[in-house]
């Protein structure tokens, strides 16, 4: 079965590269025959490379360790769950998943798009093909094959990295591929437009909601990676700003203002030129995102020479696309002029573009920042380092412009506000953020930035729920409707804008949470059992935790010792935590698992920071039962995740087909290779 | 021109604006207004850096540092090396841990380092480090945070499994 896995590899190759030539050739020469060809190639890479993961996936059920890959991120005591993501856990496996991903999507689209877009198709699968058939090359040729044999079998693996082994790390990277691989088509349909001409919004209507799928994916990948920083790190935060974080965050900030600035071309025929580049940008990102998460090139500076081989195919192959794409810009250049002018920096275009150009400025600092080593390093000979300080500093203002104007744009009118309208749609929630500012201000905050994210939060919520309060109104009074009935009506009518509404107000939640750090509380003692510690919450009330004892136990994978506490709120008791410390065997590795108790509004959160003697604890000698424990107070940390959650069911309004153009989907299907602008349905 | 109704202002097209106007002039004020935020960005991220930046040495680049220039003692810098095996012990507090860490390449070039804070779960008596604290005048290096290694963190290298194994 494995090694079927590889063999497959070995076909998938040649025929992605006959897939993408036939795409191109028979789209050029408009030769159906071709066409089709190359379409079917695209079923047949996903069904070889689905055969390559099950394999994978197999070799690390059987435990077989004389592959390279298996033996080094399992053994036979590791979790079943924790083995059936094995494919995923480290480089290799991760390329061939993102491979598979990427095949499954470009096989749907060849699917979905049977009959319809078929001008577009060829150049697509043309594409597609192309990215796929350069995952295999590096698979086959940069010395990261997933099928490699140690030439020995040990008797067991190495086993997976214990901080990896956590819930949340094994659904983060999956989530995040599907992001990154979603969005190589809405390039491959923004390339297959620069091909065939077809330079009107049409591409951008067919892959809009291929966009919002990746979005959707990107979010939730990072926020699942933040959940599974906050567990599992043991230091109390979710974001350090490192090379790895950073790389999945540049193309979720290019995504946005592309998700973003799509809607002007739409509506306005502008910024064709820009949405092109926004793509290219943002796909440009999504690879540099995949090869430099785990590869650690960022960091290991001062070890560049090592392991890079793999960096510079990645590097080349970035540069091929980035300047095939600029080619086809310039050449098609006459034809993506726009058809419009902004006209007052006073209306929606105009908050659009701040919003775009706030975005890629946020980008653009973090790249900067991440890349900062490297750059100084290869012009003074001396790298210099910046760290979160920089990325806060930076980000903070950015962010809040950023979010002052996901109330904004919503309500501002098209092309030129009015003083009437803008006082008809500010006044009221202007006057709620400085209030809520206020408020919080005379309750004691003063760190400014935290009082203007939260008054800032307060204006954006006011103005999404002023929108669906006079819409429902509206609709009630002309439709003669109830209240409920009209709420339903007008979401389910305009799903994608309501929807986009409801993904703000998540956003804004999330926005709150990074404010709440702002009023963390820490807390350090050394407690013997009958001790207690004490720690002051920023919402007023006290926490008092008594340390209860120590135990300790002999688990599949890893011994354990578990601290008891149990705590008190202002003196009345609520309840008892644990907080542990796990040493993997396998691994011979000592792993922290900190013990969070979550209230809707803070987390208490506590890291048994030292053990003072592990063998004592197991010997029961009383005695020997000191630790030394972190206590934090985090504020409003759990908004990030119910942030994500509304976040997710936002996206999923807008992303469901209306019955509206469920039933003229026929009828678009029939006129598509008319050239009619089917896309002014609303999708 | 403002839309008569909120009702409807969501995302309809808008007719193409025939007449255009004075389009070169606004144009021109809209690339302002680009040209503006680039300046602004730009302004965040260079005040940014120069403000929170620290030099990335060796072990062997900082000691040559603070020879050639003693006041360099006071500076906060970032230091990548190896923690000494052997060389880990608790300090006289909680939290407080010592180590030597020595430069990779020049394993000669030691220097005592100590550490207030929690120990990342990644940190074993020989894993590679990433300080950043001052170098003291008394030799020794007060790290205010310590990092380990990322790219090393979570690869394997399953050759060293050689030996362990069955005759296969």
């Amino acid at each position: 079965m494995t090694a079927l896995g590889e063999f497959a590899l070995w076909i998938a190759l040649p025929i992605s590269f006959w897939g993408m030539a036939m795409g191109f050739v028979g789209g050029h020469q408009k030769r159906g025959d071709l066409v089709l060809s190359a379409e079917r190639s695209v079923y047949i890479v996903f069904a070889l490379l689905t055969v390559a993961s099950l394999g994978i996936v197999n070799a690390f059920l059987t435990d077989q360790f004389q592959y390279w890959y298996v033996a080094g991120y399992s053994n036979r005591d590791l979790d079943i769950f924790f083995k059936l993501s094995g494919l995923w856990a480290g480089q290799r496996g991760s390329l061939v998943f993102w491979a598979v991903l990427l095949a499954f999507f470009a096989a749907l689209t060849v699917f979905q798009n049977r009959k319809r877009n078929r001008d577009f198709m060829p150049y697509v699968v043309g594409v597609l093909q192309g990215i796929l058939g350069f995952f295999l090359v590096v698979l086959l040729f940069a010395g990261v094959n997933p099928f490699e044999q140690l030439g020995f079998v040990p008797a067991d693996g190495q086993g997976l990295n214990p901080q990896l082994q956590n819930y949340w790390m094994t659904i983060h990277p999956p989530v995040l591929y599907l992001g990154f691989t979603a969005f190589s088509i809405p390039f491959a349909f923004a390339m297959a437009a620069l091909l065939n001409g077809r330079l009107d919004s049409r591409w951008i209507v067919v892959t809009r909601r291929w966009t919002l799928v990746s979005w959707f994916f990107l979010t939730n990948g990072i926020i699942f990676g933040m959940r599974w920083a906050y567990e599992e790190l043991g230091w109390g935060g979710y974001w350090f700003w490192d090379p790895v974080e950073n790389a999945s965050l540049l193309p979720w900030l290019t995504a946005t203002a592309f998700l973003h600035s799509i809607m002007i071309q739409e509506n306005r025929g502008m910024l064709k030129v820009w949405n092109m580049s926004l793509v290219l940008l943002t796909f440009l990102l999504t690879i540099f995102a995949t090869f430099l998460t785990r590869s650690g090139l960022i960091e290991s500076v001062h070890s560049f020479a090592q392991n890079t081989g793999i960096a510079f195919i990645f590097l080349a192959f970035m540069g091929s696309i980035f300047v095939a794409a600029v080619i086809l810009i310039l050449y098609r250049l006459p034809a993506l002029r726009s058809e419009n002018q902004i006209e007052s920096f006073v209306s929606r275009e105009a908050a659009f573009l701040l919003n775009n150009l706030v975005l890629l400025g946020a980008a653009f600092a973090i790249l900067w920042g991440t890349i900062f080593p490297l750059v100084s390093e290869a012009f003074t000979g001396q790298p210099i380092a910046v760290g979160p300080p920089f990325f806060n500093r930076v980000n903070i203002p950015i962010g809040l412009v950023l979010l002052a104007l996901t109330g904004i744009g919503p309500v501002i009118a098209w092309r030129r506000a009015t003083g009437r309208n803008l006082k008809r749609n500010f006044a009221l929630p202007v006057g709620i953020g400085v209030a809520v500012s206020g408020a919080i201000f005379l309750l004691g905050a003063r760190n400014g930035y935290a009082l203007a994210t939260f008054g800032i939060s307060a204006f954006v919520l006011t103005t999404i729920a002023v929108e669906f309060w006079k819409g429902t109104r509206a609709r009630a009074r002309i439709e003669g409707e109830g209240f409920f009935a009209a709420f339903a009506h007008l979401v389910g009518r305009n799903r994608r804008r309501w929807g986009g509404y409801i993904v703000h107000a998540g956003v804004v939640l999330v926005f709150a949470a990074f404010a709440g750090r702002a009023f963390e509380v820490e807390v350090r003692k050394a407690l013997n059992p009958g001790e207690t510690v004490s720690v002051a919450s920023p919402f007023g009330h006290t926490y008092t935790l008594t340390y209860e004892g120590m135990s300790s136990s002999l688990e599949a994978n890893f011994d354990r010792w578990v601290a008891l506490l149990s705590v008190q709120r202002n003196g009345a008791s609520v309840g008892s935590m644990v907080t542990e410390r796990r040493f993997y065997r396998v691994n011979r590795q000592m792993v922290t698992e900190v013990g969070i108790r979550s209230t809707p509004v803070e987390d208490l959160y506590v890291i048994l920071a030292d053990v003072e003697d592990f063998e004592g604890i197991v010997a029961n000698d009383p005695a020997a039962q000191r630790i030394v424990v972190q206590v934090m107070v985090n504020p409003l940390v759990g908004w990030i995740w119910y942030g994500g959650v509304i976040i997710t069911i936002g996206s999923l309004i807008a992303l469901w087909p209306t019955a509206e153009v469920a039933r003229r989907r026929g009828v678009v299907a029939g006129k598509a290779d008319a050239g009619s602008l089917a896309g002014a349905a609303p999708a | 021109m403002e839309r008569a109704s909120e009702f409807r202002s969501g995302f309809r097209p808008v007719e193409a604006d025939l007449l255009n106007e004075g389009a070169g002039m606004r144009n021109g004020r809209f690339y302002v207004g680009l040209v503006g935020v680039a300046l602004v960005v730009t302004y965040l991220v260079w005040t940014g850096i120069s403000d929170t930046m620290v030099y990335y040495l060796t072990p062997t680049e900082l000691m040559a540092k603070v020879e050639q220039d003693p006041s360099f003692h006071g500076v906060g810098v970032k230091v990548s090396g190896k923690v000494v095996s052997g060389s880990y012990r608790k300090g006289g507090e909680d939290f407080e841990h010592r180590f030597d860490v020595h430069d990779i390449e020049h394993p000669d070039v030691v220097f005592p380092v100590v550490y207030q804070n929690v120990l990342p779960d990644t940190f074993t008596d020989d894993t590679e480090v990433v300080l950043e604290g001052r170098f003291g005048e008394d030799g020794v290096f007060q790290a205010k945070t310590l990092l380990t290694k990322c790219g090393s963190r979570y690869e394997a290298s399953p050759s060293d499994l050689a030996g362990s194994g069955n005759a296969a």
